[in-house]
């Protein structure tokens, strides 16, 4: 192989170089080459062959836990009082959803209808669609029903007596709310956005219904939107649909150059009914609260408590919902008995007193009582792989990078 | 994608490998998918695009763990928006973040809200979503999307500014750059580039391939070599990069969400 030389070298040495560079050229391979190369198979592929849960919610009515799996694209669901042995090799889903036909990827939010076991799935990055199915649905099927989201929708809640579905918009920085019923191309009927919400890569969202309140997770990167700072024209699906859709939020091509901020991680409450730029009620934030990118959220309304999965803190925080500034939760779930590791989903069973949560970096979903604090080991725990199984924990792997230095591979999710 | 990280995986990783570390949590201030990454093997760093935030960020090359960037680039001067993708230059230490219809390119070693030290652009028809560089002839490969006619590879000087036209173009039913999605990759002293082509259907599709082009051809020139096409594995191409020193093609592939690794000497 020949060395590389920057072209600021000196003329007459570049033009040695250049034509070596030449004669080393790709000469154009012959027919047999070209088939050899193209029928090529991989010699290593890095994946994770194995379910990672990513969302969680359980079905009181038919006793059924559902969660997404962020590796392969599926939406699982177990019997609620599953529990894998230790020397099983893991559990098998009651019904699997999955497969080209039914949109899923990488899903982040999950919903289940009490009273008819609607499944409600969210896609994030890859795919704008929520996807609704019917609680039989199994294997490679069509969703029931689909709404077309923004693009990056995270989270997803709903306010069952007012009939609406609240999603997080990362990109967007913002809580898109729908008629619980919508489908299709149906516009959202009222959107929180804006500098004053301090909504700021929002993830989790949990709603409670008695106390009229919302509640969303954020990771703290944001920049300023300003309908003003979009192109005249273009094609992207954004732009577009802020054309043609009320309540859209303002996206990619509304953001403000160099406006963007690093803000701590916080949980931003809001009334139920919040909508355009208004401030939140209150704000949890600061180091005592050890937030450290909160993911999902659920409400118990009874003691009035609000469940996070603390994503990178490998933790469950619980925090009372009138909680407000730098205060410690009143509990935390976290240590090697409790096998926490990267949760990302969170659910409270008011059915059963129960707390579940998935563990995106274990390939687990666990079941604690909802009083549960400090290193307590899980009630249940539903494994989808042999135990100790290695994750990758690889989710739309864009680009790689060689460290040469050290003969790693880089890989963003 | 629930759980943002970069993680560094072992060059013989396989299977349900766990990275060897990984960079994530509040500290990192990573924010959703982030779609590009540079290794700067002289300086030891790597740098990522922060979507949200309008910054880039530049790590140490051992970084492990919750742990802060470096070096962050990110203000009003910077003019940064969105930034999706970047490449750098380990040669003349620059970064380069393209932007649709300009492409920025830094100092290496510039923090905080500084200025460009030049812009390409902006110009309407540039379409600059991928960046790669050729320090041996000087030249800047500009690749996009633009619209009907597909993906294009635009060669401009390597230190092209203002309003300057590429030298030539790569692109074309025959050239077959269908739809670019992720980072491309230059082998300088073989004057290729190599590209992850995806086709239109959203979630994948079997025509995906990851193409070899002669760097040199101008206008419709079919690619050299193609690794997948139908059923051939690859589902939903994203990046790719390079190992000149074990010959070797890393893919990344959204749908079948896993990295994977060619031998492939014939291209170094």
């Amino acid at each position: 192989m020949c060395e590389w030389v920057p072209a600021r070298a000196t003329a007459s040495f570049t033009a040695i170089l250049q034509e070596q560079q030449a004669q080393a050229r790709a000469k154009a391979p012959t027919p047999a080459q070209v088939s050899d190369v193209n029928r090529r198979k991989p010699v290593r592929m890095i994946k994770d062959h194995y379910g990672s849960y990513s969302s969680i919610a359980v079905d009181l009515t038919h006793d059924e836990v559902v969660m997404t799996d962020e590796s392969l694209f599926n939406i699982l669901t177990y019997n609620r009082t599953e529990n894998t042995p230790p020397t099983a090799t893991m559990s098998e889903p009651k019904r699997m959803i999955g497969g080209i036909n039914t949109w899923i990827e990488f899903q982040c939010g999950v919903y289940v209808d009490q009273a008819t076991g609607d499944i409600y799935a969210v896609n994030n990055d890859t795919v704008d669609r929520l996807v609704i199915f019917s609680r039989q649905a199994k294997g490679n099927v069509a969703p029931d029903r689909i709404i077309r989201t923004p693009h990056t929708t995270y989270g997803i809640a709903v306010d069952e007596p007012h009939q609406e579905l609240f999603l997080t918009v990362q990109e967007a920085a913002a809580v898109s709310v729908y008629r619980k019923t919508a489908k299709e191309e149906e516009a959202p009927i009222r959107l929180l956005q804006g500098n004053k919400t301090q909504l700021a890569d929002p993830h989790g969202i949990a709603v409670d219904s008695t106390k009229d309140l919302l509640f969303v997770s954020n990771f703290g990167s944001v920049s300023e939107h300003d309908r003003t700072a979009a192109p005249a024209g273009g094609e992207a699906r954004e732009y577009t649909s802020l054309a043609t859709k009320s309540n859209w939020p303002l996206a990619r091509e509304s953001a403000v150059p160099g406006t963007g901020q690093f803000l701590p991680a916080s949980i931003t409450v809001y009334p139920r009914n919040a909508q355009g730029d208004v401030a939140p009620i209150r704000v949890i934030q600061g180091p005592k609260t050890q937030l450290n990118w909160p993911t999902g959220l659920s409400v118990d309304p009874k003691r009035g408590e609000l469940y996070v999965a603390n994503d990178t803190g490998d933790s469950i925080l619980v925090f009372s919902i009138t909680a407000s500034g730098d205060v410690p939760p009143v509990r935390v779930i976290k240590g090697a008995k409790s096998l926490v590791k990267s949760p990302t989903g969170v659910f409270y069973d008011g059915k059963h007193d129960e707390v579940w949560v998935s563990n995106f970096g274990n390939h687990t979903a666990t079941v604690y009582k909802a009083t549960a604090s400090g290193d307590a080991a899980p009630l249940r725990v539903i494994r989808s792989a042999p135990l100790d199984t290695p994750t990758p924990n690889i989710g739309n792997a864009y680009a790689p990078a060689y460290d040469s230095k050290r003969d790693q591979i880089l890989v963003p999710n | 994608m629930s759980h943002p990280q970069i993680a560094i995986f072992a060059r013989l990783a396989n299977g349900n490998a766990a990275p060897v570390r990984a960079v994530a949590g509040q500290k990192a201030l990573l924010a959703r998918t982030t779609h590009g990454i540079a290794y700067d093997e002289v300086r030891d760093v790597f740098m990522i695009p922060n979507f949200y935030a309008h910054a880039i960020q530049v790590f140490r090359g051992d970084a492990n763990g919750d742990v802060p960037p470096l070096r962050i680039i990110q203000g009003p001067k910077t003019q940064i928006k969105t930034p999706d993708k970047l490449m750098f230059d380990s040669v003349n230490n620059e970064i380069y973040v393209p932007q649709g219809n300009k492409l920025l390119v830094f100092d290496g070693s510039a923090q905080g809200d500084v200025a460009p030290r030049r812009i390409l652009g902006p110009a309407q028809d540039l379409a600059a979503t991928l960046v790669g560089i050729d320090p041996v002839h000087n030249l800047l490969v500009v690749a996009g999307n633009t619209g009907r006619a597909g993906g294009r590879f635009a060669i401009f000087d390597r230190t092209a500014a203002g309003d300057a036209k590429p030298k030539w173009v790569i692109q074309g039913p025959h050239a077959d750059i269908r739809r670019l999605m992720g980072p491309i990759a230059l082998v300088p002293h073989r004057g290729l580039i190599v590209a992850g082509i995806r086709t239109n259907e959203e979630l994948g599709g079997d025509d995906n391939f990851v193409g070899v082009w002669d760097l040199f051809a101008k206008g419709d020139t079919p690619p050299l070599y193609r690794i997948g096409g139908p059923s051939v594995l690859l589902q939903q191409v994203r990046g790719v990069t390079l190992d000149p020193k074990h010959k070797e093609l890393i893919v990344t592939d959204k749908r079948i969400n896993a990295v994977l690794t060619y031998y492939f000497p014939e291209i170094f």
